[in-house]
């Protein structure tokens, strides 16, 4: 358990950093991929076995894929690097997300104790579960996220297509 | 009577974890190579038979011999053509992004097999035995299209790139009629577990009777297939699994009349093999996974288990090779005109029928559910099917046809 | 040593903060859709973490409130790159920083 966290939480970090690192862009897609498929795995290893295969689903089947689509209609193909990598502001956008940084890590590493027992030894949650807790107390949020993914999906739709036609 | 061939792999491989019972961490290797190295195996050799039987099959098909030189029937030719393969000389494009032209064919054979891994093969054979395993099928079937869009941009040849783009976009399209129409099964039987999948389709009170001629028809009378919405997803199913497995009528990612051989273009030797391995292993597991859904998995009478598991997979293999035999390949429009607005309405429109269906069965018996489900509940869906192909049809296919000559 | 709560949590922030790092610095309009991704997924991995070491896993909250979250996610993802075309085809150009005008 432990090798394998500490293995995930690399390959997510190296993921992430290399995401925004790389000059190219189709490159630093793949590697956040890299990231999706790590925390996925990490998800794994907290027993939510359903919330990773939606993880795999959703961000890698699609999310991703959709980023790749994006790159291609967008720039050159290749991937080629544009001419600037950082923007104007980076030097401020650097020290502001340092500062934030340092002010998550601070308590939690001073911070001596923590919990580390689960109560989830005994009682290994099944889709099942997740689907009649998604049915019962849920209803109404489920339906308000169909609502939201349809409406998302018309305005996708309407915001890609409004510019092909002129 | 029933599974016995099942229950005697399962006791081989108990007696072999046993042999191994004084060195623990042997015995785990033990397990696992147990779980998939014959998986491996067997589906490579079902990938060599395939591929003669494929070019036999079609070449019957074009009134050809097809190959017959090498053993008898020429069945010993995929062998030589592996042989062929291996030798070849593994050509990498000069500026080609050589890590990922590398990875493209890795990354699209080991979701393959994994898929295979989560089919129900035989009672209580299966290699990864997850509670979700329908689920994890069709996530790690997800992983193909990455896999091809590597390929296609690893590439830097335009062909590449433009069969990569057309096969994201088919796959993507298709992928949602394909899990839709799996979702009628799935809401049926009340599980995601494949094993459990299978059990909804035997009839168990006919298993249990002990009458001979109920045994027999109870491992065949439930599958869905023979359920109005069962049928129609079946075929909803097949067409889209024909699209994600990139089979003909759905091959144009590897158009060869068009873009050469798509994402394929720029691989040569060992890496091409491995594509066409991956191809065709997605294809078998897609196959398989049809089979668990609506022909009742491994369930069938007398020989129950692998072998009818098999037979109904390879049967299915078959009528792939036969449309493409068949069937000449789709225009890009044509493909996702037909995903969105021909299969996904039609697919979530049997969704709803497969419910009232559920309803039916448990108001009225199942035998009215029958008759009243093929009735109401197939008509409902032909006539949704008619309009909307009426809906659909192309304003240039009307009328006659003009045709311009070059003078 | 066994992992912790504080493990994950430690985690969670270093990969929040990354996604934060290139959102703010780099110029290229999908490289920061991806960055918000990223942010997001490192909050899910914080929910996910407080379901397993909380003190009622049995009501499934966590699982819950990520799944929203994921459709929340694909739907701003969706719509995000749909936007990224509408600018492209617009200002003919994926740098943010020279996308400055309001009107035409």
């Amino acid at each position: 358990m432990t090798v394998a966290f500490y293995i995930m939480a690399a390959i997510a970090v190296l993921g992430a950093v290399m995401a925004i690192a790389l000059r190219n862009v189709v490159h630093a897609v793949f590697s956040v991929l890299l990231f999706f498929s790590a925390l996925a795995g990490l998800f794994i290893l907290l027993l939510a076995e359903f919330i990773a295969v939606v993880q795999v689903l959703v961000y890698i089947g699609s999310v991703g894929i959709l980023m790749l689509f994006a790159i291609m209609l967008t720039t050159k193909v290749t991937g080629d690097p544009t001419r600037k990598l950082l923007s104007r502001g980076w030097a401020w956008g650097g020290l502001v997300s340092g500062a934030l940084l340092l002010a998550f890590l601070v308590p939690l590493i001073t911070q001596s104790k923590s919990e580390s027992n689960s109560q989830l030894s005994n009682f290994n949650p099944s889709v099942k579960d997740l689907g009649l807790t998604l049915m019962d107390p849920y209803f109404a949020s489920v339906g308000v996220i169909a609502l939201l993914l349809t409406a998302g999906l018309i305005a996708a739709v309407v915001a890609a297509s409004s510019a092909s036609g002129e | 009577m029933n599974n016995f061939i099942d229950y005697k792999l399962i006791e081989l491989g108990q007696w072999t974890v046993g042999l191994f019972n004084d060195y623990p961490v042997v015995q785990i290797l033990v397990h696992l190579l147990l779980a998939t190295l014959p998986l491996t195996l067997v589906f490579m050799g079902a990938f060599g038979f395939s591929t003669w039987l494929e070019r036999k099959g079609l070449a019957r098909i074009q009134n050809r011999l097809g190959p017959n030189r090498v053993g008898i029937f020429g069945l010993l030719q995929p062998l030589a053509d592996g042989i062929k393969m291996l030798l070849k000389e593994d050509i990498v494009p000069d500026r080609s992004d050589k890590l990922f032209h590398f990875l493209a064919p890795v990354m699209l054979m080991v979701p393959a097999f994994i898929a295979v891994g989560f089919l129900p093969l035989g009672d209580g054979l299966m290699a990864l035995p997850m509670d979700s395993a329908i689920l994890f099928f069709f996530a790690v079937g997800s992983l193909n299209t990455i896999a091809v869009f590597m390929a296609g941009w690893s590439s830097r040849n335009k062909y590449s790139l433009l069969g990569g783009m057309r096969a994201v976009a088919q796959m993507i399209s298709y992928e949602i009629p394909l899990v839709l129409s799996a979702v009628a099964v799935i809401m049926f039987s009340g599980s995601l577990n494949a094993q459990e999948i299978v059990a909804s389709q035997q009839i168990q009170s006919w298993l249990a009777s002990g009458n001979l001629v109920k045994e027999f028809f109870g491992q065949i009378l439930g599958w869905h297939i023979f359920k109005p919405w069962g049928f129609a997803g079946f075929i909803f199913f097949f067409v889209a699994a024909l699209a994600e497995a990139n089979r003909s009528p759905f091959d144009l990612p590897e158009a060869d009349s068009e873009i050469i051989a798509g994402h394929l273009t720029e691989y040569s030797g060992f890496k091409y093999a491995i594509f066409f391995m991956a191809e065709y292993i997605s294809a078998f597991a897609i196959a398989g996974i049809a089979t668990t859904l609506f022909l009742g998995g491994w369930s069938g009478p007398v020989i129950a288990g692998l072998p009818w598991f098999i037979i109904k997979m390879f049967s299915l293999f078959a009528v792939m090779i036969w449309i493409r035999g068949t069937l000449p390949r789709l225009r890009v429009d044509q493909l996702m005109g037909y995903a969105w607005k021909f299969l996904l309405p039609l697919a979530i429109l049997n969704i709803f029928v497969a419910g009232f269906y559920y309803f039916a069965e448990q108001q009225f018996g199942s035998l009215a559910a029958f008759i009243g489900g093929w009735v109401i509940g197939f008509g409902i869906l032909q006539t949704a099917a008619k309009g909307l192909s009426r809906l659909n049809k192309s304003p240039t296919l009307d009328g006659k046809r003009v045709y311009q000559l070059v003078e | 040593m066994e992992i912790t709560l504080n493990h994950y949590l430690i985690l969670s922030a270093v990969l929040f903060t990354i996604g934060l790092i290139g959102a703010l610095t780099r110029r290229h309009i999908i490289i920061m859709l991806v960055c918000l991704e990223i942010m997001l997924n490192a909050a899910n991995l914080n929910l996910i973490a407080f379901w397993h070491f909380g003190p009622n896993p049995i009501l499934l909250h966590g699982p819950l409130f990520t799944l929203f979250t994921i459709a929340i996610a694909a739907t701003e993802a969706a719509l995000g790159l749909a936007l990224v075309l509408a600018i492209y085809r617009h200002f003919k150009t994926v740098d943010l920083e020279q996308v400055q005008d309001l009107k035409e």
